[in-house]
């Protein structure tokens, strides 16, 4: 059963109003008054996010006891396509929404507190500061509306309100050449999967709006996912691969990808909160919230779990090769981030979620560490460039093996227990996938600690003039939280049980049972399937622990005791070493088969435009022209000239005037 | 050659040798002054054909042609002063920056 009411009657729920908006307030204040502000401007957002942040903790706390029945929240009507008939925005607060909510503000709350001193010393002359927090606090209210939307029109109003965002902080320092096409390359990215979202909601639009009653919204989730059945296959499927495309382009995925890692000409902290916790993951998001969709089509879900696993495994191996730490960790997003579309496509969206929750974590306080990183060092982070910081950075050292142990796998880390559920996943549904699962676990535990290797091991080696130090308690403290939730933050999903790994865990815990509503009971046909309870999963645990700590050990002896081994490995396959060096050529592979031919077509364009279609214009104007050469001869300039003129044509009227009678 | 076609064929010569001169003379003020021979050759008919058909008519429309007349050669007077200022000269052919 669905039913709408106004949000103002939602009871507690209608703190939901204070997520977006306190931000936002947060933002217009900084936008407008950050000439005043100046250096202070961080407080304003702080405190925004903050009050988000409390507000997605009540919610998170009552969203559960409250009704299990499908409630749309109508904050106001906004458009009326047709009489009777509006598109409102609505929200849709369920534990799916709580969770992401709270993930959101909580990881945005730390990256802004961390960007106070990051950001004033990484700032920028125009107005870099306030410009900052401004664009990072617009981001979290956007993020806040994709998220809450109950209505696919306000969902694709937040889905680009993200990506403005993006644009903007990845071309924060926008006069810097690489920085400004690092942005337009996302932005233009994003725009080619954005195009089939797009298509996808129009699509709904028609489609579904047959089928519910006057009066309802067609656009509203609760509509749609209550009359998805009623489609043809055919048209849910469009439907699910066109939305997907969407999640394609703003979660870099296969062939999307290509604008993350350039995104990271944007300041660190951004690519921390942005483009690794919070942004690109509104394409699992978007992909899990719409399950119903996807389970109508079994071709739709088929592509998800290829393209996420395909992505994975691609990714991965390009991040083995890398040298500059930010980019390495940007494929490390792409791969894991086709790890949870892998979940996705494999039915198990809590797994997915569960990851995207974890991975927040991890992800984001490796960014921060590298940028903690990047500020000792004078902006360096090649890791050709230095080496054995563990001793000169100790603090930075420890939370940032926490965050690679978290997302290499390491037992009893958060990303562990949220990994070895998507593998355990990707093996029910095919053994392929969960092979590739594996291997992307192999990888991923590989390159990272390749970095941490290379970057804290060694002989001591730091690039000249620089002068490596740890950052003030206003950078320390958020990376020793999400630290904390590397280690932490698995454990609410797993349960304790004498059956479990090691006698301990099973997999499955407080985590999947509040979002199972939203995957289970609201709608039959949803992508849940609960954890097999005779899967206890523990062969195979044994054997991604085996994995990663293989991995770990391979990297520890290539990269911490025997270095020739690395290069003589890098040496012994120099084709494949360039070729994942060299990302596959993907830049350049798109280069010469779009790009350039797309100016190739453009350069003709240009051409008709300039020869034919101005040609034709030119003879056009031709025409008065000639004439007016040959007529301006009667122009004589002179008075009388005139005069005679209209006497003889006076005399010539009373001649014919005289004649004709 | 009393009565109508006196009147008429007066205006007519009037007009005639008011074009003659409009169109052969180079002195601005000449050229003026032949206009206004025009005017009046014009409002003589007028006045004519007034007492040909006993009405007031043409002589009170000659009365406000006059008046208008004696407004603009004011005026026109006046351009012509400036126009000699400009250039130290009363010809005509002098201003011919219209010429196409």
């Amino acid at each position: 059963m669905s039913i709408t009411i106004p949000i103002w009657e939602a009871g507690v729920l209608r703190w939901s109003l204070l997520v977006p908006l306190a931000p936002l307030a947060a933002a217009v204040l900084v936008g407008l008054f950050g000439w005043i502000l100046r250096g202070a401007s961080h407080w304003p957002v702080l405190l925004g996010i903050l009050a988000a942040l409390a507000a997605s903790l009540v919610i998170l706390s009552n969203v559960a006891s409250s009704s299990p029945e499908d409630i749309t929240y109508r904050v106001f009507n906004w458009i009326a396509p047709d009489t009777g008939r509006f598109f409102t925005v609505s929200f849709r607060v369920d534990p799916l929404t709580a969770v992401m909510l709270a993930v959101v503000c909580g990881i945005s709350l730390l990256v802004a507190a961390y960007s106070r001193d990051y950001m004033r010393e990484h700032g920028h002359a125009g107005r870099g500061y306030e410009r900052y927090f401004a664009l990072i606090s617009l981001f979290v209210a956007s993020m806040a509306a994709l998220v809450l939307a109950g209505n696919f029109l306000f969902l694709y109003v937040g889905w680009e309100a993200v990506g403005l965002c993006s644009y903007l902080l990845i071309g924060f320092y926008y006069d810097r050449p690489a920085a400004a096409a690092a942005a337009r390359k996302a932005f233009l990215v994003n725009r080619i999967g954005d195009f089939g979202f797009g298509l996808g909601i129009l699509c709904l639009y028609l489609w579904i709006t047959p089928w519910v009653s006057p009066g309802e919204n067609p656009l509203d989730c609760s509509a749609v996912f209550r009359n998805v059945g009623h489609l043809e296959k055919w048209q849910a499927t469009t439907i699910a691969l066109l939305l997907f495309s969407g999640a394609v382009g703003k979660s870099a995925q296969l062939p999307l990808h290509v604008w993350l890692p350039d995104a990271m000409e944007g300041p660190t902290p951004v690519s921390a909160l942005i483009h690794a916790a919070t942004m690109v993951t509104a394409g699992v998001y978007m992909v899990a919230r719409c399950g119903p969709i996807f389970m109508q089509s079994d071709l739709a879900i088929a592509v998800v779990a290829a393209v996420g696993a395909m992505t994975a495994l691609f990714a991965a191996t390009i991040a083995v090769a890398q040298t500059d730490m930010k980019r390495i960790l940007a494929y490390s997003t792409i791969s894991q981030l086709g790890f949870m579309f892998l979940a996705l496509g494999c039915a198990a969206a809590d797994t997915a979620v569960f990851h995207l929750y974890t991975h927040a974590f991890f992800k984001a306080l490796l960014f921060l560490g590298a940028g903690s990183v990047m500020h000792a060092l004078g902006g360096i982070i090649d890791l050709r460039e230095f080496s054995g910081l563990r001793r000169l950075m100790p603090f930075t050292y420890v939370t940032f093996l926490c965050g690679g142990l978290a997302l290499a796998g390491f037992p009893f880390f958060s990303g562990f227990f949220s990994k070895d559920e998507i593998i355990a996943a990707a093996f029910d549904l095919h053994p392929s996938l969960g092979i590739v699962a594996l291997a992307t676990a192999a990888l991923t535990a590989f390159y990272t600690f390749r970095m941490i290797f290379l970057a804290f091991h060694g002989p001591r080696r730091v690039p000249e003039g620089a002068q490596p130090h740890e950052a003030g308690p206003w950078m320390l403290i958020p990376l020793a939280i999400l630290a904390a939730g590397s280690f932490g933050a698995g454990y609410v999903g797993v349960t304790a049980s004498p059956e479990g790994f090691l006698g301990l865990l099973n997999p499955g815990g407080a985590f999947h049972r509040f979002l199972r509503p939203v995957f289970q009971e609201q709608h039959p046909v949803a992508m849940f399937t609960p954890w097999p309870e005779e899967h206890a999963g523990h062969g195979l645990t044994w054997l991604t622990i085996a994995v990663s700590l293989a991995s770990i050990a391979a990297a520890y002896v290539m990269y911490a005791r025997r270095r020739d081994w690395a290069d003589a490995a890098a040496a012994a396959a120099p084709d494949l070493h360039q070729l994942l060096y060299d990302r596959y050529y993907v830049d350049e592979l798109n280069e010469a088969l779009i790009v350039h031919p797309l100016r190739r077509t453009g350069s003709i364009f240009f051409g008709i435009d300039n020869y034919v279609i101005d040609g034709i214009l030119w003879a056009v104007a031709a025409v008065p022209r000639v004439a007016a050469f040959v007529l301006r001869g009667l122009h004589g300039g002179a008075m009388q000239g005139y005069g005679a003129t209209m006497a003889g044509g006076v005399v010539l009227i009373v001649i014919l005037v005289l004649l004709l009678r | 050659m009393s009565g109508l076609p006196g009147y008429v064929f007066v205006g007519a010569v009037l007009f005639g040798l008011g074009l003659v001169g409009f169109l052969s003379r180079r002195n601005l003020i000449v050229v003026f002054l032949s206009t206004e021979v025009m005017f009046q050759g014009v409002l003589l008919n007028a006045v004519g054909f007034g007492r040909h058909h006993g009405e007031p008519d043409g002589q009170v429309f000659g009365l406000f042609v006059l008046i208008v007349a004696a407004v603009e050669a004011a005026l026109a007077l006046g351009v012509v002063v400036l126009l000699f200022r400009r250039k130290g000269t009363l010809d005509a052919e002098a201003w011919k920056e219209l010429r196409g």
